[in-house]
């Protein structure tokens, strides 16, 4: 182990830290510190991280935008969401990343009830505000559509 | 249980057919290193673990992956439709289509069918993680892959997507992997399976 690395080091957001003194013999990957350093959700989605220090693409072949559909936003704060679930499974006690991951909650809460009204039910709950029985309702989200199409 | 969410986690919209490319992404679907493989693992590595950070960290990648394995599919399937038989003849595809059609089947990119021999459940949980570690990197290898055979964007960006979540996952297993050593004895990581405690 690095001795440099100690309990008090604050790693950079492209570094990690590693438990000092770890048994020997079992494989280790430096733990992500905190989960502050965050792309907005819209570059999250077309990079397919939240955070800029597990960004690490093949050569320079990046994504500048996800392809531009009207539930790309939803998608975006969905995904943010979940990017930001995955670390706190691993560092649930991260009250800090809680408050965050909650706020993407209560967005993409509110983004899914607006996407149901305009294009039709992502979840059956959505049926509860439906007219009829529109779960049936194409295309369905393997089928190619136009860019702009939902 | 599971839930359907009726859109993908990144949307793919592929505006040019391509069978012969389609026979190469296929792979991620069904083959050794796909997500077929990759949800199945990780949802039944689950039962046998020990701690809550390990089982919340493989029930949320396995049920993303079972999202990443309707993607692949969503690929395969957009760049196949509409052919025609001459088409489908002039790339390639016809050995595919003659037992499958358009369908999109589980298979590898050279025809062998998906195997749950290509995962391992070993009920043991730093066998299992490390495990995860390196299927993770297959995975990201084989995005790698694809990547270098495809020149078309609109398949490209739904690739990379896909690619850098192994990079995530691969930390997160990483991680999971040393909270679990902490939990073990410090003397000998190895003195028990805490899964199998009798010894």
């Amino acid at each position: 182990m690095n001795n440099k690395q100690s309990a008090e080091t604050v790693c950079g957001y492209k570094c990690g830290a590693l438990p000092p003194c770890a048994p020997l013999a079992v494989g280790i990957v430096p733990a992500q510190e905190n989960a502050q350093a965050q792309y907005e959700p819209d570059k999250a989605l077309a990079r397919g991280t939240l955070f800029p220090g597990l960004d690490l693409p093949l050569g320079n072949m990046v994504n500048d935008a996800a392809p531009n559909v009207p539930l790309a936003e939803l998608m975006a704060i969905d995904f943010a969401a979940h990017d930001l679930s995955l670390y706190l499974d691993t560092h649930p006690g991260d009250t800090e990343a809680f408050a965050a991951y909650q706020d993407f909650l209560r967005l993409a809460e509110e983004g899914a009830q607006r996407y149901a009204r305009l294009y039709g039910p992502i979840t059956k709950r959505d049926l509860l505000n439906a007219e009829t029985y529109t779960w049936l309702k194409s295309p369905w989200p393997w089928e190619y559509r136009g860019s702009m199409e939902g | 249980m599971f839930i359907y969410k009726k859109n993908l986690q990144y949307p793919v919209r592929i505006a040019n057919t391509n069978p012969a490319l389609a026979k190469v992404i296929i792979s991620q679907y069904g083959g050794p290193n796909g997500e077929l493989g990759a949800s199945l693992r990780y949802l039944s590595q689950r039962f046998a673990m020990p701690s809550d950070e390990v089982k919340g960290i493989l029930t949320d990648i396995g049920t993303e992956e079972l999202g990443h394995l309707e993607m692949v599919g969503s690929i395969v399937h957009q760049l196949t439709r509409n052919l025609t038989p001459e088409e489908i003849k002039a790339q390639g595809f016809d050995a595919y289509f003659v037992d499958h059609t358009l369908g999109v089947f589980p298979q590898a990119a050279a025809g062998v069918p998906w195997n749950a021999i290509s995962i391992a459940v070993s009920g043991d949980v730093i066998a299992d993680l490390t495990e995860d570690l390196a299927a993770e990197q297959k995975a990201r290898a084989t995005y790698d892959n694809i990547l270098r055979l495809s020149d078309d964007p609109d398949v490209n960006n739904v690739i990379r997507f896909l690619r850098e979540r192994e990079v995530v996952h691969y930390q997160r297993f990483g991680e999971a992997l040393g909270l679990v050593t902490e939990k073990l004895n410090q003397n000998n990581v190895y003195y028990m399976n805490p899964a199998f405690p009798g010894r």
